[in-house]
């Protein structure tokens, strides 16, 4: 690569935009009137290195590399202007992307400045700083939508489906899941999710009972605690559960 | 005032989050005398100084807060696995900083202001509770809105979110940049 460029330059950027500011600043060009014929290739040194790497953000770059040639492609077709009408540079939409994206920037500057000034505070509220601690007598009662997703991925991930030979069509409803967790619910006070799971045979069922469960929850007839996330989710009658 | 003193005190050290004048005034018994909860703040701080305290009374998040002195970190790092807290990454830093300006916001708000996948920075955030999820839009596709949280507040040691440095307008940045030229 002729401009000596490593890898960890490229991991420098968060992105296109920023490597764009990075060239911008470092040949002292005027953002208003960028010299896109230069920009682009040199931009594309560094995409090229990114495809070499396989870096994950490979594929923003790439995107980039095309709408500065977009742009260049542009730049070099003669437009007929018609009457008084201004023909817009077609830079433009590029430049406040990259005014916007600067803003939040140094912004970012600011945050990290904020974050290193708070560091040496130490409070007993550690779930910010430490998110594997482990906290084993809370019991979460509004537990989020977000926790119950995470759970779930983690327990469907870990539930391994029985060898069987069967090729009888399954068919399960989500009607058919919410009238069986009801009547669950009339016997037991609580259920398990991870002990209904057990007693499943297939993912296919799993994911229905998940979604009956979503489905009482936002009707209220079930109540959802979690005393950790990735937990086992504890499903309770709720305010609207119909008693036969 | 010494007996609110103390029971201030002990609600600091107890409570979850930042202790409000609303929750305080929730704490206290019917028959109790009432103060302002920062008079009474005023006068554990007053005692804390006097008293060389390894901790002092934080604002924070619309409350207060007991949080230990800087010069104490090296030692309460020892109680953590992962040596203290951990940073957050420029990715993460990046994605925070659009969420606190321009709250509630999408996914794909944030992506196009970065021009890059934010997804895993997302996660971290919204696994570290500095964000959370409220609501959806209601356009189409329905997509997530994400905001900060009250724990982002703590971890910035920010009152509100009116208290963030101000953003710069554009018109500022290019004139900076024309003096650099110069």
């Amino acid at each position: 690569m002729k401009n000596q460029l490593h890898r960890i330059d490229l991991e420098m950027f968060e992105g296109p935009l920023d490597l764009l500011l990075f060239l911008i600043k470092r040949d002292e060009l005027n953002i208003y009137d960028i010299p896109i014929a230069q920009i682009t290739k040199n931009f594309l040194d560094y995409v090229q290195l990114a495809k070499e790497l396989q870096l994950h953000t490979a594929g923003d770059f790439v995107l980039m590399a095309a709408t500065l040639m977009k742009i260049k492609a542009r730049m070099l077709l003669p437009i007929e202007a018609e009457g008084d009408e201004e023909i817009e540079d077609p830079r433009t939409e590029l430049i406040n992307m990259l005014l916007e994206y600067k803003r939040y920037k140094e912004a970012t500057t600011a945050f990290a400045a904020m974050e290193r000034s708070e560091r040496p505070h130490y409070y007993n509220i550690p779930a910010a700083w430490s998110p594997q601690q482990e906290d084993h007598t809370a019991i979460l009662e509004d537990v989020k939508l977000y926790d119950i997703m995470l759970t779930f991925q983690y327990l469907i991930k870990n539930y391994e489906e029985p060898l069987t030979h069967s090729v009888a069509v399954e068919e399960v409803t989500l009607t058919e899941q919410v009238g069986f967790l009801s009547g669950l619910l009339q016997a037991n006070a609580r259920l398990s999710f991870a002990g209904l799971l057990a007693k499943f045979e297939s993912r296919l069922v799993v994911v229905v009972t998940f979604l009956a469960i979503l489905e009482m929850l936002r009707n209220r007839q079930v109540k959802v605690k979690q005393s950790n996330l990735f937990d086992d989710l504890l499903i309770s009658r709720g305010s609207n559960f119909e008693n036969e | 005032m010494n007996e609110l003193k103390q029971i201030v005190e002990a609600l600091l050290i107890a409570t979850p989050e930042p202790l409000t004048e609303a929750r305080f005034h929730a704490c206290l018994g019917e028959n109790e005398t009432k103060l302002p909860l920062a008079e009474i703040v005023e006068g554990l701080t007053a005692d804390y100084e006097k008293s060389e305290r390894a901790y002092f009374i934080k604002e924070v998040a619309g409350g207060y807060q007991i949080v230990t002195r800087a010069e104490f970190e090296p030692y309460i790092k020892g109680l953590f696995s992962k040596s203290g807290k951990l940073r957050l990454s420029q990715a993460a830093l990046e994605t925070l900083a659009i969420v606190s300006y321009k709250q509630p916001v999408t996914r794909n708000d944030i992506e196009s202001i970065r021009g890059v996948s934010s997804d895993s920075s997302l996660r971290t955030l919204l696994d570290r509770k500095l964000l959370e999820i409220r609501g959806r839009e209601d356009g189409p596709g329905r997509a997530l809105l994400y905001r900060t949280s009250i724990e982002f507040l703590q971890y910035f040691g920010l009152n509100s979110v009116k208290d963030l440095p101000r953003l710069r307008e554009v018109e500022d940045i290019l004139a900076e940049d024309e003096e650099d030229l110069i």
